[in-house]
């Protein structure tokens, strides 16, 4: 991944200090960038030892409050299942986030649309090749009006 | 009502015992629990009843306890409580895997007992192999698994926490008369006391899986979840994975010895 083009450069604003909002306007919880899963690489720093949530695309729009009840203290991956292409990568990916970032927890949201399960899959398929164990949630959020409809370790 | 939520659940109950009997009705066993030292909130919080459940409950023990008060009734849709399957992460299945083990062992108690009682002398060497399954397995394996590093995610001084060491401890008391008795020869004190491990650890473990484990999960972050999962499995690691292979060995040949005996 090169360094030269902003949109994949990596960068980690976890330690940014958070000042309060004279406006009331709510803080963003994104602590990283990039976070479209093609473009991160899994060793990256903001990864490392981390509660991971790897969010199908949709996800952050349909939640209200994803920032501040889901992706809050966690580290952020993105992408679609269903229109994304070579998601082989993204097997060996979250595998790799495993093993070699020791990451603590991996959360999948998804939609409740029956092709958003391929996120799970892949999640699931990169867990079982890892070699470390992790516990991996599921989180369902329903499209109509923006719920969270399950919450499960799988 | 603030001011019940605040009493103990024994005191609730031996001034208006209909409270005991509602709360069987929901499947919450106080009235027979002989601690009875749990606050009514703390009872009431740690099963995780749906809000319109909790709602309706806390409503019938207000009526019986204050039956003149005018209490709104809460309307309850029932079209809308959906039972809950219990999903525990990673590390909580774990234990209670564990207790299944722990279970099968509890079954063969009676049988045991019955055997000791009819053998013309105690089989010291049936009675400590036990003994050592409950120690090595339930006790070491499992149970510091639970004091050492699930319980200490919630405040240790709660009495259900309290409670659960408590019947670790009496747990331990009970296997120490086995030993006695076998080393006397004491049929009578073996069978007391491992039939008084096999009531207490059954009711135990049902509390464990059904109440303890949910609430603590339910206060526990994920990265919290994470965390119990690595020390869990750091834990099983440094006992091997052939000690409980072994235990799980044991059991096999207990039921099939006893099965052929009968």
């Amino acid at each position: 991944m090169s360094d030269c083009c902003p949109g994949s450069k990596t960068m980690d604003f976890s330690d940014d200090e958070q000042t309060e909002d004279e406006t009331g306007a709510r803080q963003s919880q994104l602590k990283q960038w990039p976070i479209q899963l093609h473009l991160v690489s899994p060793q990256a720093p903001y990864f490392q030892e981390r509660d991971i949530l790897l969010a199908a695309d949709c996800v952050p729009f349909t939640l209200a409050d994803f920032h501040k009840d889901h992706l809050k203290g966690k580290s952020l991956a993105i992408g679609c299942p269903k229109l994304d292409s070579d998601q082989e990568v993204y097997v060996d990916k979250i595998a790799s986030l495993i093993d070699d970032s020791k990451i603590n927890t991996l959360t999948v949201m998804i939609m409740q649309v029956p092709c958003c399960m391929g996120l799970s899959q892949i999640a699931k398929s990169g867990a079982d090749k890892a070699t470390r164990k992790i516990p991996v949630k599921q989180v369902v959020v329903s499209v109509e009006g923006g719920q969270v409809l399950s919450e499960e370790w799988l | 009502m603030e001011n019940i939520m605040s009493k103990d659940i024994r005191a609730v109950i031996d001034q208006c015992p209909d409270v005991g009997r509602i709360l069987e009705e929901y499947g919450i066993g106080c009235a027979p629990c002989s601690v009875g030292s749990c606050l009514v909130s703390d009872v009431v919080g740690i099963h995780g009843l749906d809000p319109q459940t909790e709602a309706t409950l806390m409503y019938k023990m207000e009526k019986a306890i204050y039956p003149d008060r005018d209490v709104p009734e809460p309307k309850v849709d029932l079209s809308k409580i959906v039972p809950k399957e219990i999903n525990y992460s990673p590390a909580v299945k774990n234990l209670v895997d564990e207790h299944v083990l722990i279970k099968r062992m509890l079954a063969l108690i009676p049988t045991i007992a019955d055997f000791v009682e009819n053998s013309e002398t105690v089989d010291k060497d049936l009675i400590l192999s036990c003994v050592d399954f409950i120690r090595g397995y339930a006790d070491k394996f499992h149970h510091m698994k639970e004091e050492d590093i699930f319980f200490k995610y919630v405040d240790e001084q709660s009495e259900i926490i309290k409670i659960m060491y408590e019947d670790h401890d009496t747990g331990r008391n009970h296997v120490k008369n086995v030993v006695e008795g076998a080393e006397n020869g004491n049929k009578a004190q073996i069978k007391e006391h491992l039939n008084g491990y096999r009531d207490l650890l059954t009711q135990h473990i049902k509390k464990e899986d059904e109440i303890l484990y949910p609430w603590i999960e339910r206060q526990m972050t994920d990265n919290q979840i994470g965390e119990l999962f690595q020390r869990c499995s750091a834990a099983d690691a440094s006992v091997g994975e052939e000690l409980p292979k072994k235990y799980e060995k044991f059991i096999i040949e207990l039921e099939e010895k006893f099965a052929k005996e009968n």
